[in-house]
């Protein structure tokens, strides 16, 4: 299985306006604008790895769907928790954990953002930071 | 030139048999196989030695699979080899047995999806490539997100999506191969337990073991071997394709199956309205929705009333998972999409007994595996 519950620094960045930028991906050659980053060579071009660059996503979009997750084989991985797929205003579509555990209150649509935020771990030990969606509050 | 596969010579099954998809049991994957390739030798009234080529689909069993399973039918020294392709691993195998033959290299080849459930470490989650989620987006939720996101874009309810399950456990009841074989009401599929999302469990395919076999061959084959010719159902299309990036697209999903299926409706010269069953790829209920409409059979967000319409049922316009689908009839992956070829032939001969589609001559055969990949078939009965 991939990774499951450990931190992932590498995918984010502290901004100085308290928004968390997410680290994604620029092909230069053809202009697309991915997430998650990787330096094997452009899925659209075919532009090799070495030609990519960093792009810094602002880590706030649009809820474009959630689900809570409310039974989870996975060990370590302790249910329920919600799943969002968040359209970012930069462009791409990304799959996050959101802070709230169960969808009470989501609507799709919901204008949403990153934060880091210290969680406790599934197995109740030391949290750890993780990067985790918001809703805003309505009128903001 | 390149040419489609209507263009080369005609290929037809001639020979199908299974092994009950089941929970996991002491049965070796052997056993399953065995039992499957038997019974399609007997169905096509050939023995093993006519066989000259045999690809087994599996993903979990391990390497090697084919020869210490099928020795123990005489080892003849036939080519053998394994064929991955996550859940479209038997379509895949069925699509190798059938170009071999209508290319000419082989007049007899044998498709064989065979697996019993294990734990095994895709190569996806191998390329260090991480993202938010990880193993937290389980196949459930990709889906749970995707029902989700339908639901709301075309005001379907929780229930329409679960009437999905309905049907084709209607469908499992009378399948004796089925892993599912119990009739179950929209009730029972609502009452949970919820799993991810909407998606309660019996809205999610059972994974369990079981074997599928095909038996392809060529007109001269048919006629060498005396095989009854009323009962060999052509392949007349055959279309793989892998996922691109649809930039912009609702889903990456619905717009591989579209394009997999556009391809094989133009190579077999039919369109969705031809179509008298099809066997696609409902691990989970909204994939039914998703997939009818990107296959043309109704519009955008018009797949929940057509299937509540009744139109998909068996005796309506195109029974859809007749045999009870992965949802029903299970998913034990390697088997699978030979095991959608095993339906489809069984329907266009008129052999499915309670569960026939009337006067069915065309049938369509849909898997996509992990990936993602595509595979669809079309068979034609008097082609």
């Amino acid at each position: 299985m991939p990774e499951t519950t450990a931190p992932s620094p590498e995918l984010y960045s502290a901004s100085p306006d308290g928004i968390p930028k997410l680290n994604g991906g620029l092909c230069p050659t053809c202009s697309y604008v991915f997430f998650p980053p990787q330096s094997y060579g452009c899925e659209i071009c075919g532009a090799p790895g070495d030609a990519l660059q960093p792009f810094a996503l602002k880590g706030e979009g649009a809820l474009r769907s959630f689900a809570t997750v409310h039974l989870h084989p996975g060990k370590g991985i302790e249910a329920p928790f919600t799943v969002g797929v968040i359209l970012l205003d930069d462009g791409p579509a990304v799959r996050a954990i959101l802070a709230q555990k169960t969808d009470a209150g989501l609507k799709i649509g919901d204008r949403m953002h990153a934060a880091i935020i210290r969680t406790v771990s599934d197995e109740g030990g030391a949290g750890a930071n993780e990067l985790r969606f918001v809703r805003k509050e309505s009128g903001k | 030139m390149k040419k489609t596969l209507r263009e080369l010579r005609p290929v037809r099954v001639v020979g199908i048999g299974l092994h009950k998809y089941q929970h996991l049991s002491d049965t070796t994957y052997v056993t399953l196989g065995l039992t499957a390739v038997r019974a399609a030798l007997d169905d096509a009234g050939i023995e093993w030695p006519a066989v000259e080529s045999a690809y087994t689909g599996t993903a979990l069993i391990g390497m090697a699979a084919s020869r210490p399973m099928l020795r123990h039918l005489g080892a003849t020294g036939i080519a053998m080899a394994q064929v991955e392709n996550a859940s479209a691993s038997g379509s895949t195998a069925f699509r190798q047995a059938c170009l071999e033959v209508a290319s000419g290299i082989s007049d007899v080849a044998l498709a064989i999806g065979v697996d019993k459930p294990a734990m095994v470490n895709g190569a996806p989650g191998k390329t260090r490539i991480r993202d938010l989620v990880g193993a937290r987006v389980a196949p459930f939720t990709h889906f749970a997100l995707l029902a989700n996101e339908y639901m709301n874009r075309y005001g379907v309810s929780t229930e329409q999506v679960a009437q999905v399950a309905v049907k084709n456990n209607r469908n499992g009841a009378n399948n004796p191969f089925a892993q599912r074989q119990r009739a179950v009401t929209l009730e029972e599929v609502m009452a949970g337990p919820a799993i991810s999302g909407t998606l309660t469990r019996l809205q999610c395919c059972p994974v369990g073991e079981g074997a599928a076999a095909v038996i392809v061959a060529s007109d001269d084959a048919i006629e060498k071997l005396k095989i009854n010719r009323a009962r060999a159902i052509r392949t007349t299309a055959s279309v793989s394709r892998s996922e691109r990036v649809y930039r912009g697209a609702k889903n990456s999903d619905a717009e591989l199956t579209r394009e997999t299926v556009a391809q094989a409706y133009e190579e077999a010269g039919v369109g969705p309205k031809d179509l008298d069953l099809i066997e696609l790829h409902d691990a989970f209920t909204i994939e039914e929705l998703l997939y009818v409409e990107a296959m043309g059979l109704c519009g955008e967000g018009e797949g929940a009333a057509m299937i509540g319409g009744g139109t998909t049922d068996i005796g309506g316009r195109c029974a859809i998972s007749a045999s009870g689908g992965l949802l029903a009839m299970g998913h034990p992956i390697g088997p699978t999409g030979a095991g959608q070829i095993v339906e489809i032939t069984r329907q266009l001969r008129g052999e499915a007994g309670a569960r026939q589609q009337p006067n069915a001559k065309i049938g369509l055969a849909h898997m996509v595996g992990v990936g993602a990949v595509c595979v669809v078939h079309i068979l034609r009965k008097d082609a």
